[in-house]
């Protein structure tokens, strides 16, 4: 069956433009497909900031308090040594190591979140099938509008991106 | 009490059936992988041989009893260590052991605090002995060289019958080609068994040979008071000593003696000190110690002593002179050298009469000797500081004549059958009496020897000799108190000692030596009481009593003529310098070559190891060409000459050379071949201790392993070695000390130090050590104590000239003071468990860290070796391995490691740990009799064998330990406090007492 | 200053008129032969020649260095000169060296990213790819240089048998968490940059081969801007964390020297003055790769003189700070007053080592001084010698610190020299095999420029500028 159209456009203005019109349309289930980031689509397709941060300053925070943690626990409390005749438990010297772990929780989440957010890896997706999609990632920026979409009919929503100015819109065949 | 049985070696055990069948029975699995000798399963297996010896023993060998020291062997518990008294003999003068037995194996030596000549301490040479015994290049059977033929073994059973025909064969021409020719020997069963000898060959002749002989001073005697006495010396009596070429400290029959009671009056406790003056041509360790130094050519040394004299005389010190000898003296006075510092010293000893001591050293001419003993008289020392005794063999020859005539016979084809008993004479007799080929050429030449050396290539048959920790016998020390001799072991060769030998010889059958000794003394003891008196001269390992008995001789006014001939001594001709032999402080004579712990020791002056050199005077040197240590000069002597590498002593004096003997052997062993040059190859019967030489520079450097002052160290470095040496080894006069008494601790300012934390409190035991450089004599006993009790590996000189050696306890040695006339001053350095230890806060897997006894601990096991504890120690007293240093190391010498240490993997970190087995054991018995350790219980290797007891270990926390007391001294410092390392390891500043107004 | 424009060839963009912008990709590129210039080098079937060439000069060497390790590890660290004192000799200088080169790629990317500096986009990766080379090349030493390599492991907070834990107070374990996460989130900030370009890579593939292996790194991307958004955000996070990172990593390794008590070591200045010799060897290195590349590969549209005046401009700079760390050590060392420190100083000018000392001083200080010209900065030839000279010099200034104060601390009777064995230098030479055997590999088969950022700032193609 058809997953949906898939529809080019010269470059990222026209893109833009055509975004922010089908955003109007009330479109919900659709994408845009760059070789780079575009400025002001993400305005222009109405997405929500991502809670990433929030994310991150959290695993940011677990590191450093993990990292005090388990030095203060390995150090005073589990196998406390004399070792050159300082305190069990100094915050001085816990500081580099806290800093790292911090710095380490905080990119593995920024990077892992981001992945797990995108429903990256997937390999399989309908739009891969399609030979002209091959051209998204070299120079070519398209909109992607899927079936499931509740305003999506077939014929309406071909013509509706034709008249967004797209150089050529084809269809999708396969499930997601 | 039962018999300790002594069984023989392992590889015997393990060929032994009995084991064989009860190993197997008790590891069916191992049996095979347990008898192979492994490195890991040795140990195991000694110990399962200890219960089996006895069985063993009781099938193959006759039982013998020997009587441990203070422990009782009933109840006897493998694993403990026992420790037996003995003695050993070297150059006829006895020094009384301590050797530590564990599971009947010998592995340590100490000196015998009850014994005279010890009082607990040991050299150097006496606790590598331990080494010698498991030395896998000791001879191993007999040998015997036909002709020129190939050696071929032979049973020590072939010998033995061969041996009673061919002195059978002797008997009809009463032995007069026989020849016995003998290392010096104290032995009085020996003196006994050579009556019967002499009964039986009267026409045989005993020719005993000392390479280090000290006949000069017999011959002194004998001009001073008509027969050769032997002198003696009461340091401990003495204001004034002083030291004429005379190394009274180190390189003397009696030097542990000497040391100890000039030691007694060094540290100033009543504010007195004894005052030491050295006149001396190289650096020798008294010289190192004195509070001045003459450095003079040796052959100018008898012009000061007669110079002192003649000041002495005219000054009326020296009452009833007899007027040719007044006369005498006064041709010093118009003697072309002098010094200043002469009538210095001829006022010091005036000022002490009675409290003075003159001393000559063996290198200096008999009338040299005869001299002293008239000073010594006039200044009414003697009988007080020196006194005298009969000489044992008052009727022996020179040992120079005695060799002398000896080669004069074998030229003369009048010897048939020489017996060699030990020593090495082929290698060590002068060299223009050519023994080695002599010997050679005589028909039956027999050798005792330990090693198949030299000396028994040239002979027809070797015997192997039984290491004196394998057999009986006994010895007297300088000052006569006797000693038995006791096995701690079978003999792990077909050893025969030399005793055994002439027993043979003598009797012409074989009788055990504890048999020989046993009737010796049974001749010396109380009959009734035998056994009783008997058990425990072995038990203490001295006899009481048998001490020399002071004589009061009156000087013969023979000696005038030739002191006066002293007068004429002059400095070698332009263009040639003046050659000393000196004896190694390793190797001794050359005896000890193989010995790795020795040859691996440095010099306690020059630092070098594996190696001897030509010590210059640095002017010399430049004159020379030479540039720096290592370049290679050839010395000619006596028409034979020596390409030497030369070493840049500061200190030595102009125009005076010195070489030391005893390297450079051939047939030493694996260890010993090759390492150094022969220097008795310049030796001559007429110039024994000094000759004249030419030298001259030739191509080329060697790379002398030296375990300081690598030739890198540039001028910049030098002039900065210069001054930290003054904060490192802080040094006052003892006018400084009295005016104030914390000057030591006002040299280097010390940052006041607010903790930013609570430091960690130590409520119970506190150790720590403390060492008084006043009386570190730098012997560097401790170092080898230390490597013996902590199976510290050998590296070998190419390790060490990397800087690789791995002593945990090194002295380091530097040059203070006037350049042209630097001082010596020693420091020995070993971990300072610094309460702040830098090295444990870098280590990052804790391998390092302080127990709670404020020990800073090395952890083997859990170090990965990153090194950067040794780059952090500001001491750099930690040692890597780096290299798996036990490799190659065969079961037989692991015979000597010590158990209750870890032997170290390749690449971890080790370091002194205060012996931390040694406290432990303490603590442990302490617990088990449920009782405080007492202070001085615990003692170090280090401290133990130390002969002036400079290092003190124990508790801080005991406000009555000596260390505690020495802490608290004035004198005390820490070296670098000022970086805040709080050591636990603290010096006691030198003291030195120069005469007033020189020093 | 109009002539002066007209008169500039047009390959040149190094102008620093503020009247025009110079663009940072030339030659009337559009996104499709960017892409084109850019894959074609990992699309050819046949490799440049100086490319195999220098891949099989760096292949031996890693083959060597694989055999140094070998015998190290069988027989015992002494195979190298080390000594006591001088226990650290080539093996931690290399370790500081190449963390120190690993220190431009994550900066550029992460700083420069910040800074919005557009330039960085046409460096950004390869420098990222010689910063992971670099730090692989850094944990080898450490990695190796102990005396039980097999006990290793020991260094990290493992629960155990033995129940003991590291001791956090030692640098050496501050070192072991600051390298390995630097080298973990470089790897991750690099490998985030690659996907899109690996996913162009994918979708240009033409044997089924290259479509799975660069499919299964490309994680499925396509694209999507809702995926766009959230790569962005977590893109720029990483650099936020990244960069006070690359600040530290060399701050704590300069700990292992700063916090030791050794004179010469024991300085507060080593932080900074680290950081800075970091910088300063990374841009050399990057300055040393980027020349050769640029003209092998084609790439000199992306590549532009700009970027390589640039960062001579950084390498001046940094150079200069270097500089100054000399000579303030001398300063404090003589204001002090603490003789023993004094001694290490004047004994690192005129001691034994005085050569390792001037030889670094000529290099780092003198050398980059060319860069004021703008000649030299724009002559490949110029930048690619000052480059090697700056390496060269960076190597020494570790070898200085670190053995003239081993071979001359407090106690005279210690000091030592410390000379090299074979196995050292082979070792040496070894890690820059590795190093460039890695590298070549990188610039084969992974893309060597950030095609997705270049675009992101190249004029659209029908002129209009977005809203």
């Amino acid at each position: 069956m058809t997953w949906g159209l898939l529809a080019e456009f010269a470059g990222p203005a026209e893109l833009v433009s055509a975004a922010e019109r089908l955003r109007d349309g009330g479109y919900t289930r659709w994408d845009a497909h760059t070789p780079f980031p575009v400025h002001g689509l993400d305005a222009a397709m109405g997405i929500r900031p991502t809670r990433l941060p929030w994310l991150v300053l959290g695993a940011g925070i677990c590191g450093c308090g993990g990292g005090l943690l388990m030095q203060w626990w390995m150090n005073a409390v589990a196998y406390p040594l004399i070792v050159s005749g300082k305190p069990f438990n100094s915050l001085p010297a816990s500081i580099p190591v806290a800093f790292e772990l911090t710095i380490l929780l905080a990119s593995l989440t920024a990077f892992g979140a981001m992945m797990v957010a995108n429903g990256l890896p997937r390999f399989r997706h309908p739009l891969f099938a399609s030979r002209e999609f091959l051209r998204a990632t070299t120079d070519a920026f398209f909109i992607a509008v899927e079936a499931a979409d509740p305003k999506f009919d077939l014929e309406a929503t071909e013509a509706a991106l034709r008249a967004l100015g797209a150089s050529r819109v084809v269809r999708v065949e396969g499930d997601a | 009490m039962p018999p300790v049985e002594l069984w023989r070696s392992l590889d015997d055990l393990a060929g032994d059936p009995t084991l064989r069948e009860l190993v197997s029975r008790e590891f069916p699995a191992h049996a095979d992988e347990m008898l192979a000798s492994s490195r890991r399963d040795f140990l195991k297996l000694m110990g399962a041989s200890v219960a089996l010896a006895g069985m063993t023993a009781c099938r193959r060998w006759p039982s013998e009893l020997i009587v441990p020291f203070a422990h009782r062997p009933e109840g006897y518990v493998p694993g403990s260590t026992l420790q037996y008294a003995t003695s050993l003999d070297v150059g006829g003068a006895a020094t009384g052991l301590l050797v530590t037995s564990y599971d009947g194996r010998p592995i340590k030596i100490e000196g015998n605090p009850s014994h005279p000549q010890s009082l607990g301490a040991t050299d150097p040479c006496a606790q590598a002995t331990v080494l010698q015994l498991y030395d896998p290049d000791r001879s191993q059977g007999v040998v015997q060289r036909e002709g020129s033929g190939e050696p071929a073994p032979r049973t020590v059973e072939a010998f033995t019958t061969w041996a009673r025909t061919h002195f059978a064969s002797l008997d009809a021409s009463k032995g007069a080609g026989l020849r016995v020719l003998a290392e010096p020997s104290s032995s009085l069963a020996l003196l006994a068994i050579r009556e019967r000898f002499a009964r039986r060959f009267p026409g045989a002749v005993w020719v005993e040979w000392d390479p280090l002989s000290r006949d000069a001073a017999r011959e002194g005697a004998t001009l001073a008071f008509g027969r050769p006495l032997r002198t003696h010396l009461a340091l401990e009596r003495a204001d004034v000593i002083a030291a004429f070429d005379a190394d009274l400290l180190f390189d003397d029959p009696a030097a542990l003696a000497n040391a100890r009671a000039w030691a007694r009056r060094r540290r100033a406790p009543d504010d007195v000190m004894n005052r030491l003056w050295a006149v001396e041509a190289g650096y020798s360790l008294t010289g190192g110690s004195a509070d001045h130094r003459i450095a003079v050519p040796s052959v100018l040394v008898p012009v000061v002593l007669g110079r002192v004299a003649a000041v002495l005389a005219r000054a009326g010190a020296l009452p009833g002179l007899p007027p040719e000898t007044r006369a005498a003296l006064e041709r010093f006075s118009s003697h072309s050298f002098d010094d200043p510092r002469i009538a210095a010293l001829a006022r010091d000893l005036a000022g002490a009469p009675g409290r003075s001591a003159v001393v000559v050293g063996p290198r200096q001419p008999a009338a040299a000797h005869a001299l002293a003993h008239l000073l010594n008289h006039g200044l009414a020392n003697a009988g007080v500081t020196v006194w005298y005794s009969e000489d044992p063999e008052p009727a022996r020859p020179s040992h120079r004549e005695a060799i002398a005539r000896l080669a004069g016979d074998l030229n003369a084809g009048v010897v048939d059958t020489v017996v060699v008993l030990g020593g090495n004479p082929a290698y060590d007799a002068p060299r223009d009496l050519d023994l080695a080929g002599k010997l050679s050429h005589v028909k039956t030449a027999i050798r005792l020897g330990l090693y198949d050396d030299e000396t028994s290539e040239v002979c027809d048959w070797h015997v192997p000799q039984a290491h004196y920790l394998e057999s009986w016998g006994d010895a007297r020390g300088w000052d006569g108190t006797a000693g038995i001799v006791q096995p701690l072991i079978r003999p792990l060769y077909d050893g025969m000692s030399a005793i055994e030998l002439i027993a043979l010889v003598a009797d012409g059958k074989t009788t055990p030596g504890y048999d020989l000794v046993r009737a010796t003394w049974q001749a010396r003891l109380p009959s009734p009481d035998f056994e009783r008196a008997w058990r425990r001269i072995v038990h203490d390992g001295v006899a009481e009593g048998t001490r020399f008995v002071a004589v009061a001789p009156e000087l013969s006014p023979g000696a005038a003529a030739p002191i006066a001939a002293l007068a004429d001594a002059e400095l070698p001709r332009a263009g040639t310098y003046e050659l000393t032999f000196s004896r190694s402080a390793s190797l001794h004579d050359g005896r000890y070559a193989n010995l790795g712990w020795l040859a691996e020791l440095p010099d306690p002056v020059t630092k070098l190891t594996w190696d001897n050199a030509a010590l210059l005077h640095p002017e010399d040197a430049k004159a020379l060409g030479v540039k720096r240590n290592g370049d290679r000069v050839a010395i000619e002597a006596d028409g034979r000459e020596l390409t030497v590498p030369a070493f840049l002593l500061p200190g030595q004096a102009k125009g005076s050379i010195g070489l030391d003997l005893g390297w450079g052997r051939r047939r030493a062993g694996r260890v010993g071949d090759a390492v150094g040059v022969d220097a008795y190859a310049l030796r001559s019967s007429d110039s024994l201790w000094r000759a004249e030489a030419r030298v001259a520079r030739r191509p080329g450097t060697d790379a002398l392993a030296s375990t300081q002052d690598h030739h890198i160290v540039d001028t910049l470095g030098k002039r900065e070695q210069a001054i930290r040496a003054e904060e490192l080894v802080r040094t006052g006069t003892l006018e400084e000390f009295l005016e104030n008494r914390a000057f030591a601790r006002e040299r280097v300012e010390i940052p006041p130090d607010a903790p930013l934390w609570t430091p960690h409190a130590y409520p119970g035991h506190k150790w720590g050590l403390a060492i008084d450089l006043t009386a570190c004599t730098g012997c560097h006993a401790c170092t080898i104590a230390c490597q013996a009790e902590n199976n510290i590996p050998v590296v070998g000189p190419a390790e060490v000239r990397r800087g690789r050696e791995m002593h945990w306890i090194r002295v380091d040695r530097y040059f203070a003071g006037d350049p042209a006339a630097p001082r010596l001053a020693f420091q020995p350095m070993a971990c300072h468990h610094c309460e702040t230890a830098p090295c444990e806060q870098v280590c990052p897997v804790a391998a390092t860290v302080h127990d709670h006894e404020g020990l800073n601990v090395m952890v083997y096991n859990r170090c990965v070796g990153t090194r950067y504890c040794s780059n952090n120690c500001p001491y750099k007293v930690r040692r890597f391995n780096w290299f798996n240093n036990h490799k190659h190391a065969t079961a037989v010498e692991m015979m000597v490691m010590n158990p209750e240490v870890t032997v170290r993997s390749r690449g971890v970190m080790e370091k002194c740990t205060y012996c931390l087995q040694r406290i432990e054991a303490v603590k442990i018995a302490a617990k088990n009799e449920a009782r405080a350790i007492r202070d001085g219980e615990i003692v170090p290797a280090c401290a133990q064998v130390c002969p002036t007891e400079a290092i003190v270990f124990g508790d801080l926390n005991d406000p009555e330990s000596r260390v505690r007391a020495a802490h608290d001294d004035p004198r005390c410092y820490g070296v670098l406090e000022e970086v805040n390392t709080k050591p636990r390891t603290r010096y006691l500043a030198r003291l030195t007492n120069p005469a007033r107004g020189e020093a | 200053m109009a002539v002066a424009t007209l008169e500039r060839p047009s390959r040149d963009n190094t102008s620093s008129d503020p009247a025009r912008r110079a663009p940072l990709v030339l030659a009337g590129n559009d996104y499709a032969s960017v892409t084109e210039k850019v894959c074609r080098i990992v699309e050819v079937r046949k490799p440049p020649r100086a490319w195999t060439l220098a891949f099989t000069i760096a292949a031996s060497f890693t083959g060597i260095l694989g055999l140094m390790v070998l015998y190290l590890i069988t027989t015992g660290v002494g195979v190298w000169g080390l000594n006591k004192p001088v226990s650290w000799g080539f093996d931690i200088t290399n370790f500081v060296f190449w963390v120190g080169i690993g220190h431009a790629g994550t900066l550029i990317s992460a700083i420069l990213y910040l800074f919005r500096q557009q330039w960085r986009t046409g460096i950004n990766r390869f420098a990222e790819a010689m910063t992971i080379f670099a730090v692989i090349c850094a944990l080898l030493f450490p990695g190796i240089h102990v005396g039980r390599i097999w006990f290793e492991y020991w260094i990290a907070p493992l629960p155990n048998q033995m129940s003991m834990w590291p001791n956090f107070r030692s640098p050496l374990l501050w070192d072991f968490f600051a390298v390995g996460t630097y080298f973990t989130v470089s790897l991750v900030f690099w490998y985030m940059g690659l996907i899109p370009d690996i996913a162009t890579i994918r979708d240009r593939a033409t044997t089924k081969a290259r479509r799975i292996a660069y499919g299964l790194l490309a994680m499925g991307w396509r694209g999507s801007n809702r995926h766009w958004h959230r790569y962005e955000r977590a893109y720029l996070l990483l650099a936020a964390l990244a960069t006070p990172l690359v600040l530290s990593v060399h701050s704590v390794v300069s700990f292992d020297f700063a916090t030791s008590m050794l004179p010469g070591w024991h300085a507060t200045i080593f932080p900074p003055y680290f950081v800075a010799g970091a910088i300063f060897g990374g841009f050399a290195m990057v300055l040393m790769l980027a020349v050769p590349c640029r003209q092998w590969f084609g790439v000199k549209d992306v590549i532009t003189p700009r970027h390589l005046e640039n960062m001579c401009k950084i390498v001046l700079a940094t150079g200069m700070m270097v500089g100054y760390a000399y000579a303030i050590e001398f300063f404090i060392a003589w204001y002090s007053g603490n003789p023993v420190e004094g001694f290490v100083f004047i004994n690192r000018a005129f001691g034994p080592y005085a050569w390792a000392y001037w030889t670094m001083v000529f290099c780092n200080v003198a050398t980059p001084q060319v860069f004021w010209s703008r000649r030299a900065r724009s002559n490949p030839w110029v930048i690619f010698a000052v480059a090697v000279f700056v390496n060269i010099g960076m190597w020494f200034e570790r070898f200085v610190i670190i053995v003239t104060t081993l071979s001359r601390d407090f106690l005279p009777s210690s000091w030592n020299s410390y000379t090299p064995t074979w196995v050292e230098v082979l070792t040496l030479m070894g890690s820059f095999g590795l190093f460039f055997t890695l590298f070549l590999l990188f610039l084969r088969f992974l893309p060597m420029i950030a095609m997705a950022e270049v675009k992101a700032i190249m004029p659209a193609p029908h002129g209009e500028a977005h809203r």
